[in-house]
């Protein structure tokens, strides 16, 4: 929003004289590069979304490039019944609002704390979580460490770990460090305590920056797969996108999938008739689904975030 | 108005869902081709509540009878629900309220008829019966809830009912009773179809109810164990299982039935907390003195633990699960739930409602602590040390048995600090036994070899020399503890302690170092662990056991603790994991017997020829493909530039918000745009290239090692571009404008204002982040090349990191844990470097710092 409005200013400012001829076919080549881009990266999207709609028989032939034809849902109809699909659908919903929720409030309180002077060993404790970001144990220590503290195969493998997280703490930290520290005198003033000084003073100053965490971590979480991979050997808390995954590197069980979930009135018509490629399609569709619903709406929160996040390289 | 319609679409949503179809059935074919015919067939919630026969074709499948469903908690249900509905438009007060507990039981007859639906159709034993449930199943009970949150929200704007904030509580802290009592019905049914059963005598004899008090406790059927109590099912249990064979096209899935056992021997953590939970918050809420905010605590956390065990989805493991077997009975079609869980669940959130409106109808919304303020240091103290002497005499040590030279663990045994007390060692321990009942050590051994007797002397000792530790950090605490209570020199609690710390350290050490190796290992339990941190928290709490408040440094790091110790559990606990590298490590040996092998995994990374030819692969694969998009990190700026000359505000916010999307998309998903437009002969690139000629036969664009790299940038490029841009933009919005009307000015047309003013204004960003990127060089993620990784490109594909995963994790048996994390090492420590190299280049070149 804030980009838009200064850019428009700016705008007014620089482009009022005539265009000579030489901004002209600047601007025509410009405008059309940018537009190709654009393209290229909305068409994808749309590809996909006209592959799933549209006649399986004919997506098979290859035969839908860049309009759909004899349009049917029976895909999307089809694939909530395959099994796991739901489960995984709760498991993704799960640990996207549960991670999410952690990491943020962990990230938010934390971040509170380390701008507290007066802590006990206030710079080591800060320098110790802030370290970690520039160095990692490695994947099989990682995993090592994972397997004994028996987060193998369990649900809170994604969510527990990401309570700390030094890159919002930071971000956090610095946004706190803004604010006007009389609001928080007069409150302490008051009588109250951290926490509570925390909850009403700080927490309602702090929600941009918070909102921006949210979306970043919400997209992580719905996003990863590898962890599924790594970390869920027997097969339980599987998540859409790992399921996905899945589908697209093991074609054969897809396809013995497919046949077991057919219809056997939709086995007759070749048009919504399963494939593996379809049901892969589908799913990807629906993965991306959410995204699409809530990216335009916090798209400005982006912006916003990552100027904050610029601050802090 | 409009509200009052809603209630009526959610009634009328879940009335209509009845008749659709919510369950498919299907029937084995081993039941006759004829009835087999009559199948696929849906069902819907209507045909299973009120007439099965009519419904379901019982009359040829009379196995399908046995579907014994509570249709009256759907029929019940459905009319609280409408009385629910109706209550709110009697203009009295209180209809709301009561229309909103109607509409909450009405919720949980809702939710346990559809758990049971779900739960049958999922029955493996019955093949035969329902299956694969439909959506509309679920739709009742989501549209009671909608009912219940139009409700609430209704509520919000309507008039109070004006009850005081202790009625409220009280009112709270009777349904926390009657929470607690709800453990008392029954949770489960066991029914057993008398098909299954030799008579139907033996069938009756099997049925029953537990409640779920007795599935906290473990006491969970077990069906074999029932049986042979019952002396029924002779032939199943011996295995003969003909007489089954109908009902299951494998028998391995009824012989299991007969087998589950339970799973929770203790006792189900999760509701025994819950119950603890809930006496003490209808206790505190009696106690006027005490604070409002305790009970609801106490209650709200009762309320997460029973609902946890209730929905069975937030365990922590399957071990936790809530009579997990019971649930596998239900599933297996001999069994069904009843609705007193949801009850139970319903009843503890409205006590937890209620202590809600007790704190928010209270005038004075502040904690108010109930101890006084000068104890209050000391009353921490006390409580920690006191559970800290708990721990003493909870199991505190364990012992693993193995026979001499063999690794697997035959028989593990605790002991408890109460047992070492009286120095009365367990038969256990002294003379181990395997799962058997077969002693592990021989009464008679050969020369040199270990036998009964000298191991039951071993372990005596050892047992005496911890039951010797157990009394001196028993009397070291209760003396500190006497201590605090006398107002004493708050100097002596502290070392009294810290001495009881040193006990328990000692008797953790006594057991680990002298269970002699043959034997097996020993270690401390979880109980023992706990109890050092609260030792340690009891002396520091005692330091301040004069002063009215823990002083704000102290206080303040305490609320770090959590975090700090998640920080190294998580971050530098792995950081152990790095003593791998030096050994051959193999899964399920113990550490110390691990082959230590030195730096041999470093010097084979040069040295053996297979593992060195790999690593420069994939070094090369990862300079290579991190060094295109390195050498092209210009592009987001160049975009940002040139997406700043565009004029029309409209366009560029399109362009801004499209290119970005890509970035918020996982690997898998580019992967499936990737196999959609890449398809061999299908996808519309190569429609493409066909069509202009480009080539003249379908190519295999993803299954080909041919340009990798190339087609890798390609895609991080297109995944990021727009993404990288956003910051470049900003930088330009923060470029001072003064300059380019300064520029005017002087004549500098748009080409000379970015080349001079747009460019160099961003050139610190850039900066920063090659910088950055340059020390992320080893880093490149793996997501990306495992989703396009495939066997014909593995080996241009293959980046550092994702080496390492196909290496360990991914190959199963492999022997290469220790390389991967060697590599790891290296490569950390590769990375530090570089990272600091690059802070130093930065501080030298721009006297700022990037980190």
């Amino acid at each position: 929003m804030l980009l838009a409005k200064e850019n428009k200013k700016q705008v007014r400012h620089r482009n009022r004289p005539k265009l000579s001829r030489g901004d002209i076919a600047f601007n025509i080549v410009n405008y059309t590069v940018f537009a190709l881009i654009t393209l290229a990266c909305v068409f994808p999207f749309y590809y996909l979304f006209i592959n799933t709609i549209s006649s399986n028989e004919l997506v098979r032939l290859g035969k839908i490039q860049l309009w759909p034809r004899e349009i049917h849902f029976e895909n999307y109809v089809q694939v909530m019944k395959i099994d796991g699909i739901m489960d995984a659908l709760l498991v993704s919903v799960a640990r996207t609002v549960l991670g999410t929720l952690w990491t943020v409030a962990g990230s938010a309180f934390l971040g509170y704390l380390v701008t507290k002077q007066e802590m006990w060993l206030r710079k080591v404790w800060y320098r110790l979580i802030v370290i970690t970001m520039y160095f990692s144990a490695g994947l099989i220590p990682w995993y090592m460490n994972l397997r004994t503290l028996g987060f193998l195969d369990n649900f809170w493998v994604y969510v527990i770990p990401g309570l700390v997280s030094p890159y919002n703490v930071i971000l956090v930290k610095t946004f706190i460090e803004g604010l006007p520290p009389s609001l928080e005198e007069s409150a302490t003033l008051d009588g109250a305590g951290y926490t509570r000084v925390f909850a009403s003073v700080i927490m309602p100053l702090i929600t941009p920056i918070l909102a921006t965490l949210c979306i970043f971590c919400a997209v992580g979480q719905w996003n990863s797969f590898t962890d599924t991979m790594m970390l869920m050997p027997s097969g339980k808390y599987y998540t859409l996108q790992f399921l996905l995954y899945k589908y697209q590197h093991e074609a054969q069980s897809l396809a013995a999938l497919v046949r077991t979930t057919q219809d056997a009135n939709a086995m007759a018509n070749l048009a919504t008739k399963q494939t593996s490629l379809s049901v892969q399609m589908t799913v990807a569709m629906v993965v991306t689904l959410p995204i699409l619903l809530v990216y335009p709406y916090f798209q400005r929160y982006f912006v916003k975030g990552i100027m904050i996040g610029a601050v802090k390289g | 108005m409009k509200k009052k319609g809603l209630i009526f679409l959610a009634l009328a949503v879940a009335i209509a869902t009845l008749f659709l179809p919510a369950v498919k059935v299907y029937v084995h074919s081993q039941l006759g081709a004829e009835t087999a015919a009559l199948y696929p067939q849906t069902v819907s919630l209507w045909d299973m509540a009120v007439r099965p026969a009519a419904g379901l074709p019982v009359d040829s499948i009379p196995a399908l009878g046995l579907i014994r469903l509570d249709g009256w908690m759907l029929l019940t249900g459905l009319a609280l629900m409408a009385v629910g509905a109706a209550l709110p438009f009697i203009r009295k007060r209180g209809c709301m309220h009561a229309s909103l507990a109607v509409t909450c039981a009405a919720l949980g007859l809702l939710a346990t008829f559809t758990l049971q639906v779900v739960n049958v159709s999922g029955s493996l034993l019955f093949t035969m019966l329902l299956d694969e449930v439909q959506v509309f199943a679920y739709i009742p009970a989501v549209a009671c809830l909608a009912q219940l949150v139009v409700l609430a929200v209704w509520m919000k704007g309507g008039e109070s009912l004006d009850v005081n904030d202790m009625a409220w509580r009280r009112l709270g802290g009777v349904l926390a009773v009657l929470a607690a009592l709800c453990m008392l019905l029954p949770g489960h049914v066991v029914s057993v179809p008398d098909t299954v059963t030799a008579s139907p005598a033996d069938a009756a004899a099997m049925n029953g109810t537990l409640s779920i008090l007795q599935e906290m406790t473990g006491n969970e059927p077990n069906l074999a164990a029932l049986a042979k109590g019952e002396g029924v099912f002779a032939d199943v249990l011996t295995g003969d299982l003909a007489a089954l064979e109908p009902y299951s096209a494998d028998a391995n899935n009824i012989r299991g039935i007969f087998t589950i056992t339970t799973s929770t021997a203790s006792m189900n953590a999760y509701l025994v907390g819950a119950l603890a939970l809930l006496l003490l918050s209808a206790l505190l809420a009696f106690l006027p003195r005490v604070d409002r905010w305790f009970p609801l605590v106490c209650g709200a956390l009762a309320l997460v633990l029973v609902g946890a065990s209730v929905t069975g989805m937030l365990t922590v493991s399957d071990a936790d699960m809530f009579s997990t077997a019971t649930r596998q009975l239900c599933k297996l079609g001999v069994g069904r739930i009843t609705a007193f869980p949801a009850l139970m669940l319903l009843v503890c959130l409205g006590s937890v409602m209620c202590g809600v409106l007790g704190v928010r109808a209270a005038n004075e919304p502040y904690f108010v602590n109930p101890i006084p303020q000068r104890s209050r240091m000391r009353a921490a103290a006390l409580f920690l040390a006191a559970a800290a002497l708990i721990m003493v005499l909870l199991p505190g040590a364990s012992f693993s048995f193995t026979k001499p030279g063999k690794n697997k663990v035959l028989s593990t045994v605790s002991m408890s600090g109460w047992q070492a007390m009286v120095f009365k060692t367990p038969e256990d321990i002294l003379s181990p036994k395997d799962n058997k009942g077969k002693p592990i050590y021989a009464e008679e051994a050969g020369e040199g070899e270990l036998n009964a007797h000298s191991a039951a002397d071993t372990m005596g000792g050892i047992t005496r020399a911890y039951g010797v530790t157990v009394w001196a950090a028993l009397l070291l605490i209760v003396l500190g503890v006497a201590m605090l209570l006398r107002h004493a020199d708050k100097r002596w609690p502290i070392l009294l302690f810290l001495a009881a710390f040193a006990m328990r350290m000692g008797s953790w050490l006594i057991v680990s170092l002298q269970m002699p190796k043959v034997m097996g290992s020993a270690s401390g339990t979880l109980y023992l662990y706990i109890s050092l941190p609260l030792l340690v928290f009891a002396a520091f709490f005692s330091n301040f056991a004069h002063m009215e408040e823990l002083p704000k440094k102290y206080k303040l790091f305490l609320m770090m603790l959590p975090f700090l110790l998640a920080v190294f559990l998580f971050s530098y606990l792995p950081l152990y994991g790095w003593s791998y590298a030096f050994y051959n490590y193999k899964f399920g040996i113990p550490m110390s017997e691990q082959e230590f092998v030195g730096l041999k995994w470093f010097t084979e990374m040069f040295t053996n020829q297979g593992h060195r030819d790999n690593i420069v692969r994939v070094l090369k694969n990862t300079f290579g493909m991190s060094g295109l998009n390195l050498v092209t990190s210009w592009l987001p700026m160049v975009f940002a530039i040139f997406l700043n000359e565009i004029t029309h505000v409209r366009f560029k916010k399109c362009v801004q918000v499209f290119t970005t999307l890509p970035n918020f998309i996982s690997w898998a998903l580019v992967f499936s745009f990737a196999m959609a437009l890449f398809a061999m002969d299908t996808g519309i690139f190569s429609k493409f290239m066909l069509a202009v000629g480009a080539i003249d036969e379908p190519v295999a664009w993803l299954n080909s090692s041919e340009h990798i790299w190339l087609k890798m940038w390609g895609w991080s490029t297109w995944k990021g571009l727009g993404w990288g841009a956003i910051m470049y933009l900003a930088a330009i919005a923060g470029i001072d404008q003064e300059l380019y009307e300064a520029a005017k000015v002087d004549g500098a047309n748009r080409w000379k204002q970015m080349r001079y003013i747009t460019l160099p204004g961003l050139l610190p960003t850039f900066f920063v982040l090659l910088m950055l990127s340059i020390s992320n060089i080893l880093n490149n993620g793996m997501e990306q090349y495992m989703v396009f990784q495939n066997s014909m490109n593995k080996n241009t594909i293959e980046v550092l990191d994702l080496y390492v995963y196909n290496i360990t994790i991914a190959s199963k048996g492999t022997t290469l844990y220790s390389f991967g994390t060697a590599i790891g090492i290296l490569k950390t420590l590769v990375s530090v470097t570089l990272l600091f190299s690059a802070n130093f280049a930065s501080k030298k070149l721009r006297g700022e710092s990037i980190m």
